[in-house]
């Protein structure tokens, strides 16, 4: 049995820290001496344990900076190996910290979201121990962010990076904001990405996060979590894009804290070749009157292994709770895997909550629809395949994004050339 | 231009043409006409290459070549177009992407270049007006959240676009109103010309009032009992299936 401690490499919290977050660090740390390295006994890891691999043999030299971090667009964060470069942030009414540079009461705020309350996700508790500097990103009451945030999260060489951002719209705020996860070119080593996000939205607020893991490269490990707050009639609506890595994982909490708020959960997978993508979704609702709607669509290829895991908790207070959750898979393979478990937690006896999960391959009448019009059959199935994951993708708010996107899918899922 | 002899199909074990005989040339608009479960649609599906139904007799040439021996997809590109009695919806592949595949397929099989986007633009808006659809048709998923008329002016765009040489209309008049009517009939009638031919399959009088054919044919358990000009449907309309000795309670 590996402890979680094993992986530990600084030896105390950075200097430059306020001291409430040194403090939090320093109990996280004595917390991990009782975390295990999940194994596939572990429930919340039982499908994907296996591609945690030799994860405790993973090299501690990091590159400083590959000079990205230099060069950074308006209105764009990066965050490379855990240290934070930013332009100024020209988004009348939000404001930008690292870290360092946060004030005790700030300190506390960041301590108090879903993932950094959370003791049940390994890495996480990892990341709150490890993490050396984080973006604080807040938006001021009233505010409508005109234009949308960037947050670039970078890797570099081999070796292990934590990524920390906390976001916190104030009263009857909006913002979007775009959390791309990237690695340079690690020319075959071994690396582990691990990200924490966590917003709170206040009374009123509304939030559209745009969140892609596009990196392909066999040897990245990507183990990431978002975690969401939602006060009384806030709006929280996502969009992920997750393309296979040897292991990547995203969990995905909302906390509906308080009555009237509603949350929407978009998400694409697609995996190749030996890829392999984890979600695990989780929405809490605590408070009555909420509603939560989720659509996950996932595309498994070659030897490459989805898995989905949504989980919606209905407390015994939340009355009148709408939920609906749906997951929808391709198979395009014999070798594929998806690995779908829908989990429906309810105590309030009031509630709507729907959920559906299919497996399954391309529809004939579909591809016969397209035949009669004189498409080849391989081409038919290509389109259908793309057409699965593309109505999804079309509902991103930001044009250019799901354009993006849907480049990126059109040529991975092209069978000819 | 397509030659029917004796055709026979059968769907899940069920025999349902039992001996199908049509000449069909150059030019000429047919109509067939007959009560429920009589073989429309299914002869509809097997000329289009419907691989749920299975061709267990008879022989079908389409400008001398066997059709029953081309791929659905190969007897699209040699120009048979079926119009849908039932589109199938397709969210998440646009109208747009959808006409511009399939006429380079086309094309491609003619020996063509691949069309150009602009060439192609330009096609697309002038037939979805055609039909009276709104452009923003094009870029919405094919059929996807379309009304039943809506759907079936699609069908119509899409043969606008493909200029097939033998197009098949089944049952594309049900349900529609007067003026969707008109629009379905009026792309049909700006597609007849010498070198094309057109089989309706239909159910009621009313669509040959604005498309009129050259023939008539009455189909019953599954082969053609009587042919005619424009004026057998006319006949029908007034007496019925009953005169020609079928029993159109006992089939519906």
């Amino acid at each position: 049995m590996t402890r979680l401690n094993a992986l530990l490499r600084g030896s105390e919290p950075a200097a430059s820290l306020p001291s409430s977050l040194k403090d939090f660090q320093l109990t996280k740390r004595k917390a991990l001496d009782t975390v295990l390295l999940p194994t596939r006994k572990t429930e919340n890891w039982k499908y994907s344990a296996k591609r945690l691999g030799d994860i405790n043999g993973l090299p501690a030299d990091l590159k400083t900076s590959s000079g990205l971090a230099e060069k950074t667009d308006p209105n764009t964060v990066i965050i490379e190996n855990g240290q934070v470069a930013h332009s100024d942030i020209g988004i009348a009414g939000v404001t930008l910290k690292t870290f360092d540079m946060l004030s005790e009461d700030e300190a506390k705020v960041v301590m108090q979201g879903v993932i950094a309350r959370s003791d049940d996700l390994q890495f996480a508790q990892l990341n709150h121990a490890e993490f050396s500097n984080g973006v604080f990103v807040s938006v001021a009451d009233h505010t409508q962010a005109e234009q949308a945030l960037r947050i670039i999260i970078r890797h570099s060489g081999q070796g292990i990076s934590y990524s920390r951002v906390f976001i916190t719209l104030g009263k009857l705020a909006s913002l979007t904001v775009i959390e791309e996860l990237s690695f340079d070119d690690l020319g075959g080593a071994s690396a582990l990405l691990n990200s924490v996000t966590d917003c709170t939205l206040s009374a009123g607020a509304r939030m559209q996060y745009i969140r892609s893991d596009m990196d392909q490269q066999a040897q990245s490990k990507v183990i990431g979590a978002t975690g969401v707050v939602q006060n009384r009639d806030s709006f929280f609506e996502s969009h992920c894009l997750g393309l296979g890595t040897h292991l990547d994982r995203h969990d995905f909490r909302i906390e509906m804290a308080e009555p009237g708020a509603e949350c929407n959960l978009n998400g694409v997978c697609v995996t190749q070749q030996q890829q392999h993508y984890d979600n695990h979704t989780s929405i809490e609702h605590i408070a009555p009157n909420c509603q939560s709607n989720e659509s996950y669509r996932c595309i498994a290829g070659d030897q490459s292994q989805i898995v989905f895991n949504g989980r919606i908790h209905i407390h015994r207070d939340a009355q009148k709770t709408l939920g609906s959750m749906s997951n929808k898979n391709l198979l395009l393979s014999n070798g594929a895997e998806i690995d779908s478990k829908p989990e429906l937690e309810i105590y309030a006896d009031d509630v709507k909550c729907a959920h559906g999960t299919t497996i399954g391959q391309l529809d004939e009448q579909e591809i016969y629809y397209l035949k009669t019009r004189g498409i080849k059959d391989e081409q038919a199935r290509q389109m259908l395949t793309l057409g699965f994951v593309l109505e999804l993708v079309r509902a991103n708010p930001i044009a250019e994004i799901a354009e993006q996107w849907e480049d990126k899918l059109a040529s991975l899922l092209s069978f000819e050339q | 231009m397509l030659s029917i002899s004796n055709l026979q199909a059968s769907v899940e074990d069920k025999q349902i043409l039992t001996g199908l005989n049509l000449e069909v040339k150059a030019g000429e608009v047919h109509a067939i006409m007959g009560p429920n479960g009589s073989g429309k649609s299914t002869l509809s599906q097997v000329l289009a290459g419907n691989e749920a139904y299975e061709v267990n007799g008879g022989s079908v040439s389409l400008e001398g070549n066997d059709l029953l021996d081309m791929s659905t997809e190969d007897r699209a590109r040699e120009g048979v177009f079926l119009a849908f009695q039932y589109p199938v919806e397709i969210p998440g592949v646009s109208n747009l992407q959808f006409m511009k595949t399939a006429i380079n397929n086309i094309r491609q099989h003619r020996g063509q270049d691949e069309i150009n986007a602009a060439e192609f633009m330009k096609l697309a808006k002038q037939k979805i007006q055609q039909v009276n659809l709104d452009p923003s048709f094009l870029k919405r998923g094919v059929n996807e959240g379309f009304s039943g008329g809506e759907k079936k002016r699609n069908e119509i765009m899409q043969m606008l676009m493909l200029e097939p040489k033998l197009a098949i209309l089944d049952e594309t008049d049900s349900g529609l109103d007067i003026d969707a009517l008109r629009v379905v009939a009026d792309g049909v009638n700006a597609l007849r010309s010498p070198d094309r031919a057109v089989i309706m399959v239909t159910h009621y009088q009313r669509l040959l009032d604005y498309i009129v054919p050259d023939y008539v044919h009455v189909l019953a358990n599954g082969k053609i009992i009587k042919s005619g000009g424009k004026e057998l449907a006319l006949e029908l309309e007034e007496r019925g299936y009953g005169w020609l000795g079928i029993d159109e309670k006992a089939k519906a």
